[in-house]
C-alpha cells in the first residue's frame, strides 16, 4: 500500500489500486476526527451510513484520482494480502 | 498508465502446490451484543431454553415483562431452570424450588432457614430493540460500553413497519466465521444467491462492518428478493454491529416503485463447531401499501432469503475452515474483515489500532459482469433456469 495524502486536509492514508475501478484505503488515524469532511458529516450526523463515518471523502477520492494520474501510485495486478500489523508498520 | 500484465500470466512457473492451513476454531465466545429472537417470543409465560455460548440458557419474562437470562444448570445440584416454572419475578428450579432473581442471585429457598452463601449464579445483561432481544456476552465480565449498540429502526413497532417475519436455522459443522466471511464475498451473491452485484464496497469501522452493493437479478433465474417486480434494482446498504449482528436497508426499485425492506441476519454459537442463523425481515408500509400487502411482500422476500440461506448452508456443510484463502482482485478484503472481527476475541486492552482503524475496499466488478451476462444469456438462449433450493437439488 502507497501512502496518500489528503490535498484537502493533509491526512495520510495508505492507498492500494488493482484497477481504475478498484480502491483499497487503509485509514492510519481516527477517520471521524482527521478528516474534517467526516467531522463535520459526524457532528450533522449526516452522510453516516451503517454507522460507519460516511461513504467515502470527495477530497480524498480525488486526491487518490489525481495519484493515480500523476503515476505516484501504481496500479497492481497482483493481488499480496498484508495481514494486521505489518500493514501499518511497513507503509509508515 | 499501463498494467504490467507479465505478473498475472505467470503462473506456470509456480509447480508448487498450495496447501489449505485449516486452522482451529476459537477457544472463546465473542464479545458483544448477540440477537437471540424476537422478544415477543419469550412473552409467552413460559421459561425458554436456549443453546448458546457452549452452555444452555433460560430465558423468562418477569413480572413487568423483563426478559431475563441466566445460566440454565442450578447452582444447587444442577438442575435445568429453563424446565422449571416462573413464580412472580423469579424462575424456579423443577428439582428442589430454588428461586432464582434476573440479577443471578438466588432468592429464596423455600424449604431452608436461609440461602447459602454465594448463591449467584451467571446472568446475561438483555436489551430489546427493534422487538428483538439481546444478550451481551464478554468473556471478561464487563458491562456492554454506551457506544457499542445496535441501531433502532425510527418507527418500527407502528403501523409503518409489517411484522417480523421471522426465521431460524441451526447449523451443524461449522464455525460462525463463515457467515461473517459473507460481508466481503462478492462473487457469491451470483453463484451462491443468483444476484448481480453491480457495485461492491466494504467499509469496517470500529466495531461496525458495512457492505454497500448494489444488484440487479439473473435473466435465467428469479428469486423472492426481487419481490416479483421485473427489472428491479436493489440497493443494500449493511452492516454488522458487533460480531453478530446485520441490519441491511434494501430498497428493492422497479420502474416507479421503491419498497423499503430491513433485513436482519444474525446469529448466536452454540458451540465453537455448530450455530444457530437467524434472519427477519419488515417491510416499510408506503402510500398505496396496505399492511396486508406490505406483509405479503415480506413474506415474499423472507421466501427469497430463506432459500439464499439454506444456500449458504449447503455450502458450509460441505467446505473445509480456510485460514489462507488464495484471493483475486475481485474477492474483497477477506484478511481485514477478520482483522476486524479477531476484535471480539480478545481481551478489550488487546485490541490493536489496525482491527478497528477504518478500512475502504471497492471491489471492480467489471470483469465478473462481463462473465456473467455471458452465461446467464447462454442459459435463457438454451431455456436452462439454475436449480435454486439446494435440499430440492438432491431429491
Ligand atoms: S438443583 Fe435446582 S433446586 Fe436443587
Ligand atoms: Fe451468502
Amino acid at each position: 500500500m502507497k501512502q496518500i495524502d489528503c490535498q484537502q486536509c493533509g491526512t495520510a492514508v495508505l492507498v492500494e489500486k488493482f484497477s481504475i475501478p478498484h480502491t483499497s484505503v487503509q485509514w492510519v488515524s481516527d477517520a471521524a476526527t482527521s478528516c474534517p469532511r467526516f467531522a463535520e458529516a459526524t457532528a450533522d450526523a449526516r452522510d453516516s451510513v451503517c454507522g460507519t463515518t460516511a461513504l467515502s471523502c470527495s477530497s480524498l477520492s480525488q486526491s487518490i484520482d489525481d495519484a493515480v494520474r500523476d503515476g505516484r501510485l501504481p496500479i497492481k495486478s497482483r493481488v499480496e494480502p498484508v495481514i494486521g500489523d505489518a500493514l501499518v508498520a511497513d507503509a509508515l | 498508465m499501463s498494467i504490467d500484465m507479465t505478473e498475472v500470466t505467470d503462473s506456470e512457473q509456480f509447480d508448487e502446490v498450495r496447501l489449505i492451513d485449516a486452522g482451529s476454531n476459537p477457544t472463546r465466545f465473542a464479545r458483544g451484543w448477540h440477537c437471540l429472537g424476537r422478544s415477543k417470543d419469550f412473552r409467552d409465560g413460559k421459561p425458554h431454553t436456549v443453546k448458546v455460548f457452549g452452555t444452555k440458557v433460560v430465558i423468562w419474562a418477569d413480572t413487568k415483562g423483563k426478559l431475563n437470562v441466566l445460566d440454565a444448570f442450578c447452582r444447587h445440584m444442577g438442575g435445568d431452570l429453563s424446565k422449571g416454572e416462573i413464580k412472580g419475578d423469579e424462575i424456579s428450579c423443577p428439582f428442589h424450588d430454588w428461586r432464582w432473581g434476573g440479577d443471578g442471585k438466588c432468592k429464596d429457598v423455600p424449604y431452608a432457614q436461609r440461602v447459602p452463601l454465594r448463591a449467584r449464579t451467571a446472568a446475561w445483561e438483555t436489551m430489546e430493540v427493534n422487538g428483538l432481544l439481546f444478550v451481551w456476552n464478554d468473556p471478561q465480565g464487563n458491562p456492554p460500553p454506551a457506544d457499542v449498540t445496535i441501531p433502532e429502526i425510527p418507527g418500527f413497532g407502528t403501523s409503518e413497519w409489517s411484522d417480523w417475519s421471522w426465521n431460524t436455522f441451526l447449523v451443524e459443522g461449522s464455525n460462525c466465521r463463515e457467515i461473517v466471511d459473507n460481508v466481503v464475498d462478492m462473487a457469491h451473491f451470483f453463484y451462491v444467491h443468483y444476484q448481480m452485484p453491480q457495485y461492491f464496497k466494504n467499509i469496517f469501522e470500529g466495531h461496525v462492518a458495512a457492505q454497500h452493493m448494489r444488484s440487479t437479478g439473473r435473466d435465467d433465474i428469479h428469486t423472492g428478493v426481487q419481490l416479483d417486480m421485473p427489472d428491479s434494482e436493489t440497493i443494500s446498504d449493511a452492516a454488522y454491529y458487533g460480531p453478530s449482528f446485520m441490519l441491511d436497508t434494501v430498497y428493492t426499485v422497479a420502474g416507479d416503485t421503491t419498497v423499503e425492506t430491513k433485513l436482519v441476519n444474525c446469529h448466536y454459537p452454540i458451540s465453537q463447531d455448530s450455530f444457530v442463523l437467524m434472519f427477519g425481515t419488515t417491510v416499510h408500509t408506503i402510500d398505496g401499501v396496505t399492511q396486508e400487502q406490505a406483509d405479503g411482500m415480506a413474506e415474499m422476500f423472507t421466501e427469497g432469503v430463506e432459500t439464499q440461506f439454506k444456500q449458504d448452508v449447503e455450502i458450509w456443510k460441505h467446505k473445509t475452515r480456510i485460514e489462507n484463502p488464495l484471493l483475486t482482485a475481485e474477492d474483497g478484503p477477506v484478511y481485514q474483515l477478520r482483522r476486524w472481527y479477531e476484535q471480539f476475541f480478545v481481551d478489550v486492552e488487546d485490541i490493536t489500532e489496525d482491527m478497528v482503524a477504518r478500512f475502504e475496499f471497492e471491489v471492480d466488478t467489471t470483469k465478473a459482469l462481463e462473465t456473467w451476462k455471458v452465461e446467464v444469456a447462454e442459459n435463457v438462449a438454451k431455456g436452462i433456469v439454475p436449480e435454486q433450493d439446494p435440499t430440492k437439488a438432491k431429491a
